[in-house]
């Protein structure tokens, strides 16, 4: 680098710079307060497990495959969806806190992605379900622990409202 | 394994490279001391002004904070061996006022003279980034004005609820644009950020919108089942990269927003996100496990070829792109649960030229300047984490401390 090399060039004094010209930061910018308008879930989100009747499906670390553990709960959710047939089924995938940004919330993606699939094939029509990740903004426990962060690694299901 | 070793070597090679530069560096930078000439002496905007000395690459400033009056040009016996010293007075009586004055050390000989003013006390830091840029400008060092942009990022405050906020970049400055509800992955919509994407969560599908941070109006631009982020916005503004699953699988998209077209990108059964585009913008680089982890690609928008840019690292899950430069986080260590350490690298879209950035500590959400001089990144190190910058002309770094609640998103 040779730029400080360069002669610093001299202006008078004579007040020509004088000018407030922060005005691209003098702007007063908004502030919008969603739970004004409410949201699906009431202003506090509190609920963080599976409803309607459905239980919850739990992943290891990292992968989104139903493990031959949750195949009765598949089943089971099935069987609810079938009862609930007039109804939209909400299925959202999760994760604990140990992934970032957007591939977080891909892997939740897949987790639920994977129980959709594991529903239809029990025979309930995939027109009846929709899926969201909420990647790691749903933890339902926040201690470091293994048995917490296991907890966070699920896809909740609901009917949708 | 002949590579493996080869690409090891090179990575310390650069390592190496990198101090010695600092240290050369040294020598070509403007020495310059502070005096406040405040009646009521600021010590964070003083601390504020240092920072951005140094981040600027430019200068080497002097750390002690001297007190003198700015009208005068006289110089203390102990600061003519400096090239430069910066006079300035600030007051927050009503809004924020700031006079300063730029005098060549060794005789006192006026260089730059200029007042600012705002209505808002709160905005003080941007008045200090202001003024450096300017005495940066008329000494005709290279840009640096990306000091003067805001920071706009989402923080998770509770389960399914966060905000997004506004900062300046070493966050002093910080303020609440969204709150309530799970509003996230804010990205810029324009050059002169008047407005930025999101992707609210209040509806049965992600939605993204584009918000006016000035009048709030808002527009839905598109929605999606399972997933919905903007990843990436053209140059110009017509195009975005979006990471959307309409039919459960996350892939990548290109919206026109002009016509409000969209083509899809990526076609793997499996995950691709973090679309950023690259080179001419007619490729992109993008984040895939289409090897089984975690790892970095590029591909033309409009064919289908895709080729692997990184071959190190295990788990390398967040990318972004300026130009032909690309900067990725890599994880290396094997932690299932806890703390696991990511490190920055420097890459090009070839994959040559890689150097690490960083090297302690947990390293996330790399993001590059408007100019692409200077890289944003989050730094998790114990139980604190923080804002970081490295200038990659100068390498010179800083890390600002932040809160405790946990950053989802950033961009700048």
């Amino acid at each position: 680098m040779t730029v400080c090399s360069q002669i610093a060039p001299d202006l008078d004094g004579t007040g020509k710079n004088n000018v407030s010209d922060a005005t691209q930061i003098a702007g007063d910018t908004i502030t919008i307060d969603e739970n004004r308008y409410g949201n699906e879930n009431g202003a506090g989100g509190q609920y963080n497990s599976s409803s309607d009747g459905f239980q919850s499906i739990y992943f290891e670390f990292g992968d989104y495959g139903v493990s031959s553990g949750m195949e009765n709960t598949i089943a089971s959710n099935a069987n609810v969806a079938h009862k609930a047939s007039a109804s939209k089924i909400k299925i959202e995938g999760n994760c604990d806190e140990f992934g970032t940004d957007e591939y977080n919330y891909a892997l939740g993606l897949k987790r639920a992605k994977a129980v959709k699939d594991g529903i239809a094939a029990q025979g309930i029509d995939t027109s009846k379900m929709v899926i969201v990740s909420f990647g790691e903004s749903n933890p339902v426990c926040s201690n470091p622990t293994d048995g917490c962060y296991s907890q966070n690694r699920r896809v909740d299901l609901r009917l949708a409202k | 394994m002949r590579y493996l070793l080869l690409l090891l070597l090179s990575i310390n090679l650069f390592a190496v490279d990198a101090t010695l530069k600092i240290e050369t560096d040294v020598e070509h930078r403007s020495r310059i001391a502070l005096v406040d000439g405040s009646v009521v002496p600021n010590d964070k905007f003083f601390k504020i002004l240092l920072s951005d000395l140094k981040i600027s690459g430019h200068f080497l400033a002097d750390t002690t904070r001297h007190k003198g009056d700015i009208t005068s040009k006289f110089i203390e016996p102990a600061l003519k061996s400096k090239e430069y010293v910066l006079k300035y007075a600030v007051s927050q009586t009503t809004g924020t006022k700031l006079s300063i004055r730029l005098l060549k050390a060794s005789d006192g000989t006026q260089v730059f003279k200029k007042n600012y003013s705002i209505p808002t006390t709160s905005k003080m830091p941007f008045l200090a980034h202001k003024a450096i840029s300017d005495i940066n400008n008329v000494l005709k060092y290279p840009d640096i004005s990306w000091i003067n942009r805001y920071v706009v990022f989402s923080r998770y405050t509770t389960p399914r609820q966060s905000e997004i906020l506004l900062a300046d970049y070493t966050f002093n400055y910080q303020k609440v644009i969204i709150r309530g509800g799970l509003n996230l992955f804010p990205k810029w919509a324009d050059k002169k950020q008047k407005s930025f994407y999101y992707t609210s969560y209040r509806d049965l599908l992600p939605t993204l919108y584009k918000i006016n941070i000035y009048s709030g109006a808002k527009k839905k631009i598109a929605s999606s089942e399972g997933m919905m982020v903007c990843s990436d916005v053209s140059k110009n503004g017509s195009k975005l990269l979006l990471t959307m699953a309409p039919n459960g699988q996350a892939d990548i998209y290109e919206l026109n927003l002009a016509t409000n077209a969209k083509t899809r990108v990526t076609k793997f059964n499996g995950i691709d996100v973090n679309g950023e585009y690259v080179d001419d913008e007619s490729r992109m680089v993008f984040v895939s496990n289409r090897l089984g982890y975690a790892n970095i690609f590029k591909k033309s928008i409009h064919s289908s070829a895709v080729s692997q840019v990184v071959y190190h690292g295990r788990n390398n899950n967040a990318v972004d792109a300026h130009g032909n430069k690309i900067v990725y986080s890599s994880r290396e260590s094997k932690n299932a649960f806890g703390s696991n350490t990511f490190n920055l690298y420097l890459t090009s879209s070839r994959g040559s030229g890689t150097r690490p950035l960083t090297t302690t500590g947990t390293n996330q959400f790399p993001r590059f300047s408007t100019d692409g001089s200077v890289i944003m990144y989050i730094k998790h190190r114990g139980s604190g984490s923080s804002i970081g910058y490295v200038n990659l002309t100068s390498q010179q770094s800083l890390l600002f401390p932040l809160g405790g609640r946990k950053i989802q998103s950033i961009d700048w």
